[in-house]
């Protein structure tokens, strides 16, 4: 037997790379399909002390913050698409990484609406999202953003207006601070939440971030607030109305043709505000906008 | 190595240090040394590319960060491990007999080996300081006045490459390339804890562990005084004086190795 020639055989063994890989590949497949039958593993920070993870850094702190951030934004990303929007993790990671690196504002900044947003969108702890900022505070006291969140997860998710109203004004010693500090801390101690606060207050939320997720947010609160106050307004008018011709009207165009309103109101998506049985004006069932209330404003009159 | 050193130190003698530097960086560059810089490129350009798909808000921050800890890292692996090797592999191809038997001193040729050696990473971390300047143009789209704290972080990192140059060479002397190896990463490693090591006696409130503690900090190279890559990633601004203190730091420890590296060697049976 005659042995292949060397390009012939050069030829075969480069033929069969491919070949072998594929056949890695294929193997790999039935390995995920046979491990994902094994029970999981429960989630677990195996390094959870954010000072240990810093000496064993030797010195590449800040990059190994910067791999723990895109750890807890993937986290989060995950558990959003997860079904049991269990985020008992993050605050172990958000802890490690403003502990690697205490001046990643990013990380206190969105690690608070992770932590403060109530479920399922968020892992519903204002009560962390405040002590996270703080730190974050603590550890940059040149940034007026931080004092601001403070403030903001005070007003909204924790309806703590005298606390809210003090961050404003902590936020407003700081000379890079806009204006509107101060005047939103002295809103807030004087009317609490009622509605056109509570709008201003999403308004600079809405301005102090250039993140679109969170401009997003923060522009379909302030059309659901929005929304609020024009059904208030439209509820005024059909009480009038009832008044005046002892039935409730059954739509804006009743409102309209009795010269109460110039126009058919229409919501912050475009779509008129209807008016339901009981004589309460509601959204259009077509309408995109997001009511939320918080209890206090649902209360108000 | 070149054979023009006898020329050389007829016409000038102390520029025979300087022919064996430019020798060595030539040699570097023969052995493919600067091949890691496809690497870095690689890993800058996966970097740009692909953070801002899975992170919020840190596009810059990563550049920067990975950019300068790469500089450091890549640095790092060619000063100790080219460093162990500038004296054993000389004799261990037997060139430096050759070498010696020309009127050149031994002191000559380790600070001749060592320049080259620093001008070899000199060229490596300043193309490598393109590249992540220009990642960062890429992904910022302008440069920043905070940027020029990132120059500082890479001249910090070169005090810091010096240094750590000089301890593998003085190892080099005097023992194997992989004991020099362990040796140099070990003064290294610990080197980055010496303020610690200093706090650990303070804790102790025994006088004597105090004192001990605060020689070993002292004679330890502290290399924790170069890491400045957080405070560049946030475009904070670094003090002339911690410029000046770092670069005379740097400079008398080299010179104090050397000498030290220069003893050993000139002392040692090469027969």
């Amino acid at each position: 037997m005659t042995a292949a020639p060397p390009v012939r055989r050069a030829w075969g063994l480069a033929a069969a790379v491919p070949v072998l890989f594929a056949a890695i590949a294929m193997l790999q497949v039935r390995i995920d399909a046979e491990t994902r039958s094994i029970a999981r593993q429960p989630e677990k920070l195996v390094l959870s002390s954010g000072p240990m993870l810093k000496k064993m850094s030797l010195g590449y702190d800040s990059l190994l913050a910067d791999i723990y951030w895109t750890r807890a934004v993937q986290y989060y990303g995950g558990k959003l698409q997860d079904l049991s929007r269990d985020f008992r993790l993050l605050p172990g990671l958000l802890d490690i990484t403003t502990t690697l690196d205490p001046h990643l504002i990013v990380a206190y900044r969105f690690g608070a609406i992770f932590l403060s947003e109530p479920p399922p969108v968020g892992a519903g702890r204002p009560d962390l999202a405040t002590e996270l900022v703080k730190r974050g505070m603590a550890a940059n006291p040149d940034d007026w953003h931080l004092a601001a969140d403070l403030g903001f997860l005070y007003y909204w998710h924790l309806k703590d207006y005298a606390n809210a109203s003090e961050a404003y004004l902590e936020a407003s010693k700081n000379p890079k601070a806009p204006g509107m500090m101060k005047i939103m801390a002295a809103r807030i101690a004087q009317k609490g939440g009622d509605l056109d606060t509570s709008i201003m207050i999403w308004a600079q939320y809405f301005k102090s971030s250039k993140d679109p997720q969170v401009r997003k947010t923060a522009q379909d609160h302030i059309e659901g607030l929005q929304a609020v106050k024009d059904e208030r307004a439209i509820d005024a008018l059909s009480e009038k109305y009832r008044s005046r011709f002892g039935r409730d009207p059954a739509s804006t165009k009743d409102l309209r043709e009795a010269g109460m309103i110039p126009g058919i109101p229409v919501d912050p998506s475009g779509v008129p505000y209807a008016i339901g049985p009981d004589g309460k004006s509601r959204l259009g069932p077509h309408s995109t906008v997001r009511v939320e209330v918080p209890p206090k404003l649902s209360n108000e009159k | 190595m070149s054979t023009t050193v006898a020329s050389m130190e007829r016409s000038f003698p102390r520029a025979v240090s300087g022919v064996v530097a430019v020798n060595t960086f030539r040699e570097a560059v023969r052995d493919r040394i600067l091949y890691n810089l496809i690497f870095f490129a690689l890993v800058m350009i996966g970097a740009a590319i692909l953070v801002g798909q899975i992170s919020i808000g840190i596009e810059r921050l990563v550049i920067v960060n990975l950019g300068l800890s790469a500089i450091s890292i890549f640095g790092l692996i060619m000063a100790i491990f080219i460093g162990v090797s500038l004296v054993s592999k000389e004799i261990e191809k037997r060139t430096l007999y050759s070498l010696l038997a020309k009127p050149i001193r031994r002191w000559e040729f380790l600070v001749g080996r060592y320049g080259g050696l620093l001008l070899t990473l000199l060229v490596n971390t300043s193309l490598m300081t393109l590249g992540l300047a220009g990642a960062l143009f890429y992904v910022s789209r302008h440069f920043e006045r905070g940027d020029a704290s990132i120059l500082f972080a890479v001249y910090f990192i070169l005090l810091q490459l010096a240094l750590v140059t000089a301890l593998a060479l003085f190892f080099s002397c005097f023992s194997t390339p992989v004991l020099s190896t362990l040796y140099t990463v070990g003064i290294y490693v610990v080197g980055i804890f010496a303020t610690d090591i200093r706090d650990f006696g303070q804790v102790t409130k025994n006088p004597a562990m105090q004192v001990m503690t605060r020689v070993i900090y002292y004679l330890l190279p502290n290399f924790h005084n170069f890491n400045i890559i957080s405070a560049a990633s946030h475009g904070e601004a670094i003090p002339f004086s911690l410029i000046w203190q770092n670069t005379l730091y740097a400079a008398l420890y080299v010179v104090v190795i050397l000498i030290a590296a220069s003893a050993v060697f000139s002392g040692r049976d090469l027969k």
